[in-house]
């Protein structure tokens, strides 16, 4: 079938793909992927037309990975690099292949209808039954407090910084959000942005990655943190004036993550940036997610989480403890209905 | 007749801005980045590969203020370089109260980019909406300062008399505190680096998590559209508008809306964002009293 003319000028885009880490991923993707100038790693699968899976999703991931690959507009393929796993209709790449010119290739057969887009891996109905009373869940207590679908309607509950009552969300996040740490899944409960408590469902995979160019990336400096990658951070004096000049340590607020060796997002910032070259290895034996993130706005949230190298991240992760049974939301819900990717 | 000659030249301005917009935009981008060169047609490419996806939906959105959102920020946009005058007495929109009806523009930005985080019905998407109006009240408030001081000297709220006012002295010179105070409601309207709360990278895109296919591209295009807008006005406000020697007030004009644009997406790239408490605390304790001692000043130095 030939190619329209949209489809034709569509092609000569930057392909943009949403990148799902599993584990076993090589530590410099994000370097691969970003210099590749075929590419555009964009941050939520709505905006992708290729879901790209890098390493292998554990079985207990896969369902995650399902709804997220669902979520991807059509037309729409899936590409394995350096992955184990096995998708129907999924091409897979070899780990020494140009990974770019490979894409390009898919998304240019995709345009062209060569190649027929992926159908959703999941049937398109609720994943729980539906629990609500009235037409659109409410019942229960008051107004709310049923849970349609397996999702409780929010409840209030107090503010943990001023008592204030408000409504109180819980659901899953993660694994593949790209804010988090790869395989990282948390059950979070949100006021607003206010995290009130949180569960780990999934500890971080094993990697050796810098997340510095992630913390950038946050502090809404996308062209330094692909600077950062593409560079070796000690010769470039370059990246490290504009990152002094960006404010983006004063814009850290001070004590932020402070772990009980006295070390805080800044000092981590800056030796993961290059910044600072005082080797710091990071105790935090003591230390839980739930020291760390609850009562946290959720962008303070996500600077603590990427400041941490994977193993610490791990450490912490096994020192949390899950929420007191009261703190839970009722009703046995399914947050996974969330998991993956919010939507 | 003049009117329609004058919407044709803004709708060709706001055609070109937009275009010019996404290329300084990548050019700015690349530069950081350390990548090499730029396409002027990267994004046309783009776009089109933005439409030549489906348009997904969510469970339950609210569709008609979806596309409510997307569209009136795209002509909120439009209504921004709409009274902006390109000559003496050329605007498409020529009214007294021209610098009134922006205000009001400003303040539905608000409106629009909450309803596009609480229309998709997702929790990342509200957050950011959220975020938006926390950060975009006082921003306003900001705003409103520094406008009134340029219709100060004008002794007029249309944007005809401001530009007019300034023959003599621009007011980027007469109140040096107004054009950087400006921008950066620039920066927050166009949802842009330190001011962006909306569509950050920490929400993976905030509002826009869930756009896809020509409503992403749409959403796109009117945050552009509102640059090209917004530059226009700033430009007109501090920069004198279209007086200059020698060439037309339309490329007078011109120039200096590019380099506004060129500005807030240097800035955008360049400043880094706090978390919004702190960005909270630093609008209404640091830049809310600087913006009154703007007006003030203002008002001191017009009085008889």
């Amino acid at each position: 079938m030939g190619m329209n003319w949209l489809a034709k000028i569509a092609g000569l885009a930057e392909v943009p793909v949403f990148v799902a880490i599993g584990e076993g991923a090589p530590s410099d993707t994000a370097i691969s992927l970003c210099t590749n100038p075929a590419l555009r790693s964009v941050e939520t699968p709505r905006a992708a037309a290729i879901l790209l899976v890098v390493g292998t999703i554990p079985d207990a991931l896969l369902p995650q990975l399902h709804r997220l690959h669902d979520q991807l507009p059509h037309p729409r393929a899936t590409v394995l690099w350096h992955s184990g796993n096995r998708l129907s209709e999924a091409t897979t790449v070899g780990g020494t292949e140009d990974i770019g010119a490979s894409l390009k290739d898919v998304h240019r057969s995709l345009l062209a209808g060569n190649f027929d887009t992926e159908p959703d891996i999941l049937p398109d109905v609720p994943p729980n039954e539906w629990r609500g009373i009235g037409t659109h869940g409410q019942g229960g207590k008051g107004m709310m407090g049923g849970t349609p679908y397996g999702r409780p309607m929010a409840m209030t509950a107090a503010d943990l910084r001023d008592g204030l009552e408000l409504d109180a969300y819980t659901a899953d996040f993660g694994p593949f959000l790209p804010m988090f740490p790869p395989g990282l899944a948390l059950t979070l409960t949100l006021q607003g942005d206010v995290i009130q408590s949180v569960a780990v469902v999934h500890p971080p995979f094993e990697n050796h990655e810098n997340r510095g160019w992630v913390l950038l990336n946050l502090l809404g400096l996308p062209a330094l943190a692909e600077r950062m990658l593409r560079v070796s951070n000690d010769s470039d004096t370059t990246l490290r004036r504009l990152i002094h000049l960006s404010g983006a340590r004063a814009a850290i607020p001070k004590s932020l993550g402070r772990t009980y060796d006295g070390s805080d997002v800044r000092a981590r910032f800056d030796q993961m940036t290059g910044i600072s070259e005082h080797a710091m290895n990071a105790h935090v034996h003591q230390t839980g997610l739930d020291d760390l993130l609850i009562g946290l706005e959720w962008h303070e949230a996500m600077l603590v989480l990427n400041s941490f190298d994977t193993a610490p991240l791990r450490t912490i992760c096994a020192n949390t403890s899950d929420p007191e049974p009261d703190e839970k939301m009722e009703g046995g819900m399914d947050h996974g209905a969330h998991a993956g990717h919010m939507s | 007749m003049s009117f329609a000659i004058a919407l044709i030249e803004m709708l060709t301005f706001m055609i070109f801005g937009v275009f010019l917009a996404a290329v300084l935009d990548a050019f700015f981008y690349r530069r950081i980045a350390g990548r090499s060169g730029v396409s002027l047609l990267m994004p046309l490419y783009a776009a089109a590969a933005h439409l030549s996806r489906q348009r997904l939906t969510t469970e339950a959105p609210d569709r008609l203020n979806w596309f409510l959102s997307i569209s009136g920020f795209l002509a909120l946009g439009a209504i921004g370089l709409a009274v902006v005058p390109f000559g003496p007495q050329t605007a498409v929109i020529g009214m007294e109260t021209s610098v009134v009806l922006w205000g009001a523009c400003e303040s539905l930005v608000v409106v629009l980019v909450f309803l596009h985080g609480w229309s998709p019905n997702s929790p990342l998407a509200l957050i950011g909406a959220y975020r938006y109006v926390a950060i975009g009240l006082p921003i306003m408030l900001l705003s409103m300062f520094v406008l009134i001081a340029v219709a100060l000297p004008a002794e007029s709220l249309d944007l005809r008399a401001i530009v007019i006012s300034q023959e003599g002295l621009w007011n980027v010179i007469r109140q040096p505190l107004g054009l950087p105070l400006f921008l950066l409601l620039g920066l927050s309207l166009t949802l842009r680096g330190p001011l962006d709360y909306g569509d950050s990278a920490d929400l993976a895109g905030g509002t826009s998590i869930e756009d896809s296919g020509a409503n992403r591209a749409g959403w796109q295009v009117a945050r552009l559209a509102m640059l090209v807008g917004f530059s226009a006005v700033a430009a007109s406000a501090f920069l004198g508008g279209y007086l200059g020697p020698v060439l037309p007030g339309i490329v007078w004009l011109a120039l200096k809306t590019l380099t506004v644009m060129a500005v807030i997406i240097a800035m955008g790239h360049l400043l880094a964002r706090m978390p919004v408490a702190r960005m909270l605390g630093l609008i209404w304790k640091v830049l809310l009293p600087i913006a009154f001692l703007d007006l003030l000043l203002a008002g001191l130095v017009a009085l008889p």
